[in-house]
């Protein structure tokens, strides 16, 4: 195992800040980056209270978007509501195999993954859970890469309401569950960019995060 | 088989027009800003900083413009859409004789080129590059 004084120093302890835009290292002190002209931090502040604030409000949103419908078909009058799950049953009887799969993927096997991994990865950074950095790094990988695939249900919502418009015989309107689901899809993908994964390496290394250090001085 | 491509491409802002007035104005505007404007900045603030800078220039606001298309490009999810209009299509497949026409193939490839568009930008080398253009002005 590594020792904690076996690597190398960090940019923050020579008070150099990589932008969180341009990904240009320059000294703290300018304030400004000179590149692109964003504000410069260590880390991305307030990173672990944001992502938490961020990612409880999804894991409340998540229970509504699975329970309302996110759709009504009317059909000769007669209103049908439609949730996430009946869809997805829906098309698993039909025996759409392969696309029952891809959205009960997207809509309710990756929500709920992002929102664990990302508390996870909190608890982490925090010190408070032990952890791989290898595995870590992966999990924060896949969420951010993963996050936006979950809006596809709420496409799919768009373009039946605006397809199906067949007057009397047929008309689609969007449910309640549509606007919690877009929610949860937008909260988790805000939480995984408020995410600062370098605090994880801090965190590895036995250092404080550099602005506390900062904080502390003043 | 024009009249497919037609139709699909105008889909898009008709799906967030149809939402906006069908009760859910929220994720209407959602959807608009997530398959239209985001695109729309991402695929001309590519071009605008990318040209001129193929000449060694850097475009006037080019900084600015690569900010915004830091800024944007997570939220670009025009092959998401894509994936829903196919799902949309088969659920559609139940209740109507769907065919796709050449229109539907041309677009989604358009898409796909888009996505690999963006994905194949060294946002490094970007920012690299725009800085050696600046300082030789
Ligand atoms: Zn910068």
């Amino acid at each position: 195992m590594y020792k904690a004084n076996s690597y190398p120093p960090r940019g923050a302890e020579q008070g150099l800040a990589s932008c969180h835009i341009c990904e240009k290292a320059s000294p703290i002190s300018i304030g400004v980056c000179p590149r692109c002209g964003a504000h410069l931090h260590f880390r991305k502040p307030d990173s672990i209270n944001r992502t938490i604030a961020l990612m409880l409000s999804a894991a409340v949103l998540y229970i509504p978007a699975n329970l309302l419908p996110i759709l009504t078909i009317r059909e000769l009058g007669i209103p049908r509501e439609k949730t996430i799950i009946s869809g997805l049953v829906e098309f698993w009887q039909m025996g759409s195999y392969p696309i029952a799969i891809v959205i009960f993927s997207a809509s309710i096997l990756i929500p709920l993954l992002k929102i664990i991994a990302l508390l996870w990865l909190c608890g982490a950074a925090k010190g408070m859970i032990p952890y791989s950095a290898k595995m870590l790094g992966k999990v924060y990988w896949v969420t951010e890469l993963l996050g936006r695939w979950s809006m596809v249900d709420i496409f799919v919502v768009a373009i039946l309401v605006a397809m199906v418009q067949l007057g009397n015989y047929m008309t689609v309107t969007p449910g309640p569950g549509a606007l919690a689901f877009a929610g949860v899809v937008i909260l988790t993908m805000l939480a995984a960019m408020s995410f600062d994964p370098r605090l994880l390496w801090d965190q590895l290394e036995g250092k404080t995060e550099p602005d506390k250090i900062n904080s502390d001085c003043e | 088989m024009d009249a497919g491509s037609i139709r699909t491409t105008l889909t898009l802002p008709r799906a967030a027009h149809a939402l906006i007035h069908e009760g859910t104005p929220i994720v209407g505007w959602g959807v608009a800003v997530f398959t239209i404007l985001t695109p729309l900045i991402l695929a001309g603030g590519l071009v605008y900083v990318c040209v001129p800078l193929l000449f060694g220039r850097i475009a006037p606001g080019g900084m600015f413009v690569a900010r915004w298309i830091s800024i944007t490009e997570p939220w670009n999810m025009i092959e998401v859409f894509l994936l829903g209009v196919l799902v949309s299509l088969m659920k559609l497949g139940k209740l109507a004789d769907l065919h796709f026409g050449m229109g539907f193939w041309a677009f989604a490839v358009l898409m796909f080129c888009m996505a690999a568009a963006v994905a194949a930008i060294d946002k490094k080398e970007l920012w690299d590059r725009l800085e050696v253009a600046k300082n030789h002005v």
